[in-house]
């Protein structure tokens, strides 16, 4: 697990596909034009629930250009899943391609296919939809009360998704009876999404052999042609699906979009191919959010801040399809059992169905939602007890040993190394006893805060996954690795590509990938969960370490050694004893008297269990007392993420996850009109996610403090541990400002300035 | 995006020929950054763009004893990087550079802002607070209008049919003089104010000579603050005075909610903007 003398892994090598992206040269998926090409447009509903009475396409049908246009009358009706994970027990059967029901106010009801963008999109204006309304149910309260209106004849019951998930260890009352403070709260969340930049976006063709191929800007290219496959009834090997650069996901897009299954359709119809893409608008109306949710959290401390009882009931609001809130409402709800560590626990959570957006999996995975309430209350019992919120949280961190959400023991002191070295680093006492005026200007007041998270590095145990890669080692020594791993943009394929040149000890420049193509690479189940680097990583690691033992083979013979005296470090076969006499692996690999050159190809296969990273973030936030706008000033965040396989891109992840973080907790948020469903900010104009004008200094430490066995040289994950704990530190800090408790997001100006005069008018009324 | 006829006149009769002949659903196309997301969008239903950077003599900009003068096809970027600008109208040159980025303003025409006849315009309210006019071409005659006069509500103003804004005017600014704009938003750039509020005063001898308060983004137009603007003139602009005003101006403006903003924080802030932005004035006329 620990190796001294590494040479590529944890430099930040220079990204094999950076001269593409700046060049403009690397192509996405909106970039491909087959000959022949037609649009596709949706026609969108605008009621939030309601049957279908009567659709009727002739008029766009009759508009020149229009080459085909489907209604639920001319789809498969087949019911499948949002989220399609196979190899999960906790996909949700709820979705038809066209049905002739809508549930969300933007849903498609109908799908053109013309000869331009813009005749589909006149077509969509000249077909004629006869709603009959249905009772729509907008929030949570509205889908729980007995005899509310039902989204889907399908689930448990009522307007729940799933059965409810039930988790308890220990003895909840015994500890609530130990306890010295007893702090309830609820908190509550808005409605973000993923504003990728890249908005989805699909082609389809099919040729004479009744094959389709489907370029898609997908995360999990392997559940596409799965899903594809078997709602349009298809074996796997006649569904191709090809995804290159992205301009990102963030999570959202892992679904099956509704318009992927559309667009194949066009294209089978018309025999020509149809690309599909979103309009910004479209990327919220149709794409996928962070689920809103309502949390009341119960917890019991001991006078010396010993966390001894949890309770939790948690609601999601999934809105009116399943999609990912199986996974969402586990990972979620179990998380509560761990990152302070507490032995009895009771945890209630659900996810309800509504007549709005879907929410689906975004970064951070339900966890976002759990660990804002937790680790503010966590805040708040510091205040109550009177120590400071660092050494609370410190005392309380999960430890090696104690058992994860997963149920596995925690590898490793992570989370106490990252407090540690956040107080440390950011000088946490002595900021905190600086006066909290501004210096010169009084209306404004200065806070300092602590968030803490914990993620996973993989889907298990609610997806048992599996990586895979292929190594192939050419006769002139250059590599080629295949992985049906997606590249979102993360550099994971950079990642990738150091793993296997430091396992087999050649350079990273003689590494190259090929990806995103389903009937060359191995199958994968999709990138996501933080778990590329640890899963995949892992599955190319032990595939490179068979092709060096064949190269090493091969050199010996060449070297007349026996194989257990020749040693292979960057790129070059020599004698342990005697490094002077060696020959390159191009030497070792080609043909040489009589020995014929030989192509290596090794393949290998990883089913990993969990690890966790970690993470502690120190903010300091400036807050304007006239006009309630905060400013984060200042952002620490120490992660330990095990082995750091890449530097540079570990960081950009981190400092990425602050700017949507920061986003989630103060300015953004996906707004339905709780009367009618509708979408009141479906755009960049009013859905205000920061900007790189608006972000703070960020000061990002690395540590690698606990590494995990089951991880390349004990790398874990870090792609969506920093959207976590930025979003708590940021409300703390604001509570430190200003000494007003919010317990929502995001926390607007508004909010800010009803706080301000709230407490104004109670320590009035006190006095 | 919809189908749409384009269309490039080189002169402004042929332009103003096409805005009349075509009918509705004819817009005319500067620098775009509006317009062109709006199309895109499906915000605005667009038949026939008319593209009018194709006439001479609308990019002129002239800074003398007359003021300045900037024509219609200047891009906010042009008048920004303008060191004379930036030193005599430091709230023009604020609303400048919270307009959309960089990379917009280098697109993006200040007439074409202005005739957008959005409420929340950041370049029109230090305009309006300056006393600038807006001249015109027409057949029979162009105008010169005063920008107060020129909105008749969201999006509308009192542009005849074929007649053509061609630039702006704003007066010198006077001896004693000093002005500001504070715009509210919720990030640096890439943002839509939620109030903007600008303030020019002229003082002489200690006392305001003169003080106009133009207010954005909390009513169907910029508006002026006509009370708070004559609690200031002939004051000392003492603390208590400022604050009055700026209360006054809380009673001025009429705005609305929606979802960038409850109607009550918009006053509010009209409040909180009017007392900084006159203190700024003050501060830049002494």
């Amino acid at each position: 697990m620990t190796r001294q003398d590494f040479r590529i892994v944890g430099q930040s090598v220079k990204r094999a596909d950076v001269l593409e992206k700046v060049t403009g040269e690397g192509l996405y998926t909106g970039d491909y034009a087959p000959a022949g090409l037609l649009h596709g447009k949706i026609k969108r509903s605008e009621i939030a629930h309601a049957r279908i009475v009567r659709i009727d396409a002739s008029k766009a049908l009759a508009l020149p250009g229009v080459k085909a246009v489907l209604t639920h009358a001319d789809v498969p009706r087949v019911l499948h899943y949002g989220s399609p994970h196979p190899r999960s027990a906790s996909c949700t059967r709820d979705q038809y391609i066209l049905d002739d029901k809508v549930r969300f106010w933007g849903e498609g009801v109908a799908a053109v296919a013309a000869i331009s963008e813009e005749i589909a999109d006149e077509a969509l204006d000249l077909i004629e939809v006869e709603y009959e309304p249905l009772p729509a149910v907008c929030d949570i309260d509205a889908a729980q009360v007995p005899g509310a209106p039902l989204i889907h004849g399908v689930g448990p019951g009522g307007n729940l998704v799933i059965p409810p998930v039930h988790v308890e260890r220990g003895n909840v009352e015994k500890g609530f009876a130990e306890a010295d403070l007893i702090l309830e709260g609820t908190f509550e969340g808005g409605r973000p999404v993923p504003t990728y930049m890249e908005p989805n976006v699909c082609i389809a063709d099919w040729d004479g052999s009744n094959k389709l191929t489907f370029w898609t800007s997908t995360q999990s290219s392997f559940m596409v042609r799965g899903a594809l496959a078997e709602v349009l009834g298809l074996p796997l090997n006649k569904v191709r699906v090809l995804v290159d650069h992205m301009g990102g996901g963030f999570g959202a897009k892992q679904d099956l979009f509704q318009h992927e299954f559309l667009c194949a359709l066009l294209a089978k119809q018309t025999r020509r191919p149809v690309k599909m893409e979103f309009t910004r608008r479209e990327t919220f109306v149709a794409g996928r959010s962070r689920h809103p949710f309502r949390l009341w959290l119960r917890q019991g401390f001991r006078k010396d801040g010993t966390l001894v009882a949890r309770d939790m009931k948690l609601v999601f609001e999934s809105g009116a399809y399943g999609s990912h809130s199986p996974g969402v409402t586990n990972v979620g709800t179990a998380s509560a059992t761990s990152l302070y560590a507490c032995e009895n626990v009771r945890l209630n959570g659900r996810a309800v169905y509504t007549n709005t957006p879907i929410a689906g999996a975004y970064r951070g995975y339900g966890v976002v939602q759990t660990y804002f309430a937790i680790d503010i209350q966590m805040d708040e019992a510091a205040e109550r007890l009177g120590v400071d919120p660092a050494e609370l949280k410190l005392k309380n961190a999960v430890r090696d040993g104690d058992i994860a959400p997963s149920g596995h023991p925690i590898i490793g002191d992570g989370l106490p190394a990252c407090i540690r070295e956040g107080i440390t680093r950011f000088d946490w006492a002595a900021k905190r006893a600086q006066p909290r005026e501004h210096p010169t200007n009084p209306a404004i007041r200065r806070g300092w805060g602590i968030g803490c998270e914990m993620h996973g590095s993989s889907a298990y145990p609610g997806i048992k996954e599996q990586g895979n890669a292929t190594v192939k080692m050419n006769e002139d020594g250059s590599v080629t690795l295949l992985t049906g791993a997606a590249g979102l943009g993360t550099g994971a394929h950079t990642a990738l590509a150091q793993i296997v040149a430091e396992e087999l000890g050649v350079a990273f420049e003689s590494v190259s990938v090929v990806h995103g193509d389903t009937d060359v690479v191995p199958w994968d189940i999709g990138a996501f969960a933080s778990h590329t680097t640890y899963l995949v990583g892992s599955a190319a690691k032990m595939a490179a370490a068979k092709v060096r033992a064949s190269v090493l083979r091969r050199g010996a013979e060449r070297l007349q050694a026996r194989v257990e005296d020749v040693d292979l470090v960057d790129g070059r076969v020599f004698l342990t004893a005697n490094p002077e006499q060696g020959i390159t692996v191009h030497e070792a690999m080609g043909p040489s008297r009589g020995i014929p050159a030989e192509h290596l190809i090794e393949t290998a296969s990883y089913m990993p269990t969990k690890s966790y990273s970690f993470a502690a973030h120190f903010v300091e936030v400036a807050v304007d007392t006239e006009t309630g706008l905060v400013e984060v000033k200042h952002v620490l965040p120490v992660h330990d993420i095990g082995k750091v396989i890449h530097p540079i891109a570990a960081q950009g992840q981190i400092e990425g996850g602050i700017q949507q973080g920061i986003g989630h907790t103060l300015t953004e948020d996906y707004v339905i009109d709780r009367t009618n469903g509708r979408s009141l900010n479906a755009g960049l104009v009013d859905y205000k996610m920061p900007l790189s004008m608006d972000m703070p200094h960020i000061e990002t430490v690395i540590l690698e403090a606990a590494p995990d066995p089951g991880g390349p040289w004990g790398a874990k994950g870090v792609g969506e541990d920093p959207i976590i704990a930025i979003g708590p530190a940021i409300a703390n800090a604001i509570h430190d400002a200003i000494g007003v408790r919010f317990h929502h997001y995001p926390i607007t100006p508004e909010d800010v300035l009803k706080g301000l005069r709230a407490k104004e008018e109670t320590t009035n009324a006190g006095l | 995006m919809r189908r749409f006829e384009y269309h490039e006149p080189g002169t402004l009769a042929e332009a103003s020929d096409l805005l009349t002949g075509l009918g509705e659903g004819t817009f005319l196309l500067a620098g775009g950054t509006d317009l062109l997301v709006e199309i895109r969008e499906r915000l605005r239903r667009v038949h026939h763009l008319v593209n009018i950077k194709r006439i001479t003599d609308l990019d002129a900009v002239t800074l003398d004893g007359e003021g300045l003068r900037f024509g219609a096809l200047v891009t906010a970027g042009t008048l920004e990087r303008h060191p004379e600008v930036a030193r005599l109208y430091p709230n023009l040159w604020a609303g400048l550079r919270s307009l959309g980025s960089i990379q917009v303003r280098n697109r993006a025409t200040v007439v074409g802002n202005i005739c957008r006849a959005s409420p929340s315009a950041d370049t029109i309210p230090p305009l309006v607070a300056d006393g600038a006019e807006i001249e015109t071409w027409a057949p029979n005659g162009g105008r010169r209008i005063a920008l107060a006069d020129f909105f008749t509500g969201p999006g509308r103003s009192v542009l005849a049919p074929g007649e053509i804004a061609t630039g702006i005017r704003v007066p010198p600014p006077a001896t004693g003089s000093g002005r500001a704009y504070i715009k509210h938003g919720r990030r640096r750039a890439m943002e839509l104010a939620t109030v903007g509020v600008a303030v020019s005063l002229e003082t002489a001898d200690g006392r305001c000579t003169a003080a106009r308060i133009a207010l954005g983004a909390v009513g169907p137009t910029v508006l002026r603050a006509p009370g708070a603007e004559a609690i200031l003139t002939g004051s000392r602009l003492e603390a208590g005075i400022v604050a009055a005003a700026a209360e006054q101006a809380m009673l001025e403006c009429t705005p609305i909610s929606n979802v960038r903003s409850s109607a009550n924080y918009r006053r509010d802030m009209v409040g909180v903007l009017t007392r900084r932005a006159v203190t700024l004035a003050l501060e830049a006329a002494a």
